[in-house]
């Protein structure tokens, strides 16, 4: 178990832990204050990833426009998918965001050209530029190296570098979330969760904000893309499968649903099973594969959300006489 | 009497047909309020006051008919497009908001909020803080009124069923309107408080006309409080009328106590 006092693991865990918080951040003001079952978000990470190299590398635009377009276009997927199914029942909603989230990624492995298909990044910028296609992200890290070196010296590496950049827009992402909920418009968002009759009763356009939640949460949602990118710049389909929505939803559970500060907590939670499950190499464990064993960590997953429910239903940070009220 | 309206009438309904399966709830209804009264919409259990409601505030549309608010027509709009020209409702079973406070529910019913669009939200962030600080200001006062002032900080979800009728009640004050459906607002409240609430209704009606049409079954009230009483049987308006009149129309009396006859004209039925 020495590994666990091993830094490069913990900053792995914190920089996927940062990534999956962005990612659930969308989620939270989706399903967590707006009450929309969106079973789809992984696609909206998906078309932030994909925009943002697509961009850059058939384009050739720079970087930063790149990502700003790929947020943009992410919220026009939201507003598209949303204008025809926001007007139905919840759970139709739910089934129709799967069916997108998934169309989304056979897009990804059949648009060979455009994408690069199953292969990902690799086949999409050519194997020479794989790893430099965000050129602009690396030299902006390497100075953001730098600069920490002066506070951390040596400790400052590339990893620990990603882990504060991810965590800063992270936390900005928290706060201004907390601002907006705390709002008028997040008040009216709280109110559709409660009830869309008595909300339109009292003059409030309950499709519009729907539109509204969904189309910030999948800006949100293309920020954590951007960040997988430049994190892992080799990326293919099949990291956005649907699973990936489900972590989300596991990571908003365990914090608390519309709790934002239970998202990081969650989240760090929720990377450190998933990293974590290299340790579990000891007997009996170890008579397994360690490709098998990777497999344990969705067990792990799913035991924990059953014993969530169980004895805390409404997470870390959720109030328990929420549940209850009617 | 505040007369806006050329003719004096705040609502017209004409004709209005709703259909549940083969049952005519609002078959060809009727009817009219007048601006700046209280009027009571009564009938038996069944006779379609609700459904009226629930066309009336867009949330049914008629098959046929004409809704006119302030000379404007309204049948074809969303509810909220209907509550934001000032003709709000309160809903029979009541819609309190659980997991906000009380406070919050008061408050999200306020007009004229920039900081409900996001766009100005972060533009003008001081324009919203300012409205909040008003819209507080009249939460509160109207939470004294229904003695919810210190409950404003619980949660919604944790009053009584008559609490909730007083919330809604409240909330609908909030928005200024010019004219509240209230769906039975007295079940369930006590009735010393009820009577606070009814003469704030007249208060409101006599200060600032405006209008009330309510769903009440306690005829006490009704007779009390009504200008005009519209009473509806089987999806129809059988009667219209000072309070008085009404009490004695044989049509009503038979609706209430049964003549032991159908009633002639219903037929509408298809299976």
């Amino acid at each position: 178990m020495s590994g666990l006092a091993n830094a490069q693991f913990w900053a792995f865990v914190g920089v996927v832990a940062g990534i999956y918080t962005i990612f659930a951040l969308g989620l939270q003001i989706q399903f967590g204050f707006t009450g929309l079952l969106n079973f789809g978000h992984v696609a909206f990470m998906a078309i932030g990833a994909y925009t943002m190299a697509i961009l850059v590398v058939k384009v050739e635009w720079p970087l930063w426009i790149s990502a700003l377009v790929a947020i943009l276009v992410s919220m026009l997927f939201g507003l598209i998918i949303g204008l025809p199914t926001l007007r139905l029942r919840a759970d139709y909603l739910a089934i129709t965001t799967i069916a997108f989230g998934e169309i989304i990624r056979f897009i990804a492995v059949n648009q060979q050209t455009l994408t690069g298909g199953p292969q990902g990044t690799i086949n999409l910028t050519g194997a020479g530029r794989a790893s430099s296609y965000n050129r602009e992200w690396l030299d902006f890290q390497g100075w953001a190296q730098d600069q920490l070196e002066v506070i951390l010296g040596d400790h400052a590496t590339r990893d620990v570098t990603m882990l504060v950049l991810i965590w800063i827009v992270a936390v900005a992402l928290i706060v201004l979330l907390q601002f907006m909920v705390h709002s008028p418009w997040g008040r009216v968002l709280r109110s559709v969760r409660e009830d869309e009759d008595a909300t339109s009763a009292l003059g409030k356009n309950v499709f519009s904000y729907k539109l509204q939640s969904l189309a910030v949460g999948a800006a949100i949602g293309a920020i954590a893309g951007l960040f997988f990118a430049f994190q892992f710049s080799f990326f293919s389909p099949q990291d956005f499968d649907p699973l990936t929505t489900f972590f989300a939803y596991v990571i908003v559970l365990l914090g608390g649903t519309a709790k934002n500060w239970g998202v990081p907590v969650g989240a760090l939670i929720f990377a450190f099973i998933f990293a974590g499950t290299r340790f579990l190499d000891f007997w009996p464990l170890s008579e397994i594969t360690s490709a098998d064993r990777a497999f344990l960590r969705l067990i792990v997953v799913g035991l924990i959300l059953i014993g969530l429910m169980a004895f805390r239903p409404q997470g870390i940070f959720g109030k328990k006489e929420e549940m209850v009220l009617e | 009497m505040s007369a806006q309206n050329g003719n004096g009438r705040i609502l017209e309904l004409s004709d209005v047909v709703k259909h549940f399966g083969g049952v005519a709830a609002v078959a060809g209804a009727e009817l009219d309020v007048r601006t700046g009264s209280i009027t009571a919409l009564i009938g038996p259990n069944g006779a379609g006051k609700t459904t009226l409601f629930n066309i009336v505030s867009g949330f049914y549309k008629p098959e046929r008919g004409v809704i006119s608010f302030r000379d404007e027509r309204i049948d074809r709009k969303p509810p909220h497009a209907i509550a934001q020209r000032g003709l709000v409702r309160t809903f029979q079973i009541t819609k309190a908001l659980t997991k906000m406070s009380v406070l919050e529910n008061m408050m999200l019913a306020a007009p004229n909020q920039p900081g409900e669009h996001l766009w100005r939200l972060v533009l003008t962030p001081r324009a919203s803080r300012s409205r909040e600080a008003e819209v507080r200001e009249k939460a509160d006062e109207l939470l004294k009124l229904v003695r919810l002032d210190r409950l404003a900080d619980d949660y919604a979800g944790t009053l009584s069923g008559g609490q909730r009728k007083l919330l809604e009640f409240a909330r609908a004050l909030m928005s200024d309107p010019t004219m509240i459906m209230l769906d039975e607002p007295m079940a369930g409240v006590n009735p010393s408080l009820g009577l606070e609430l009814l003469d704030h209704m007249k208060r409101l009606q006599e200060e600032q006309g405006t209008t009330f049409l309510l769903i009440e079954h306690d005829m006490e009230v009704v007779m009390n409080v009504s200008e005009r009483v519209i009473v509806m049987n089987e999806g129809r308006v059988i009667s219209a009328g000072p309070p008085d009149e009404v009490r004695n129309d044989q049509a009503v009396i038979d609706a209430y106590l049964g003549t032991g006859r159908r009633p002639a004209a219903e037929t509408e039925a298809s299976e």
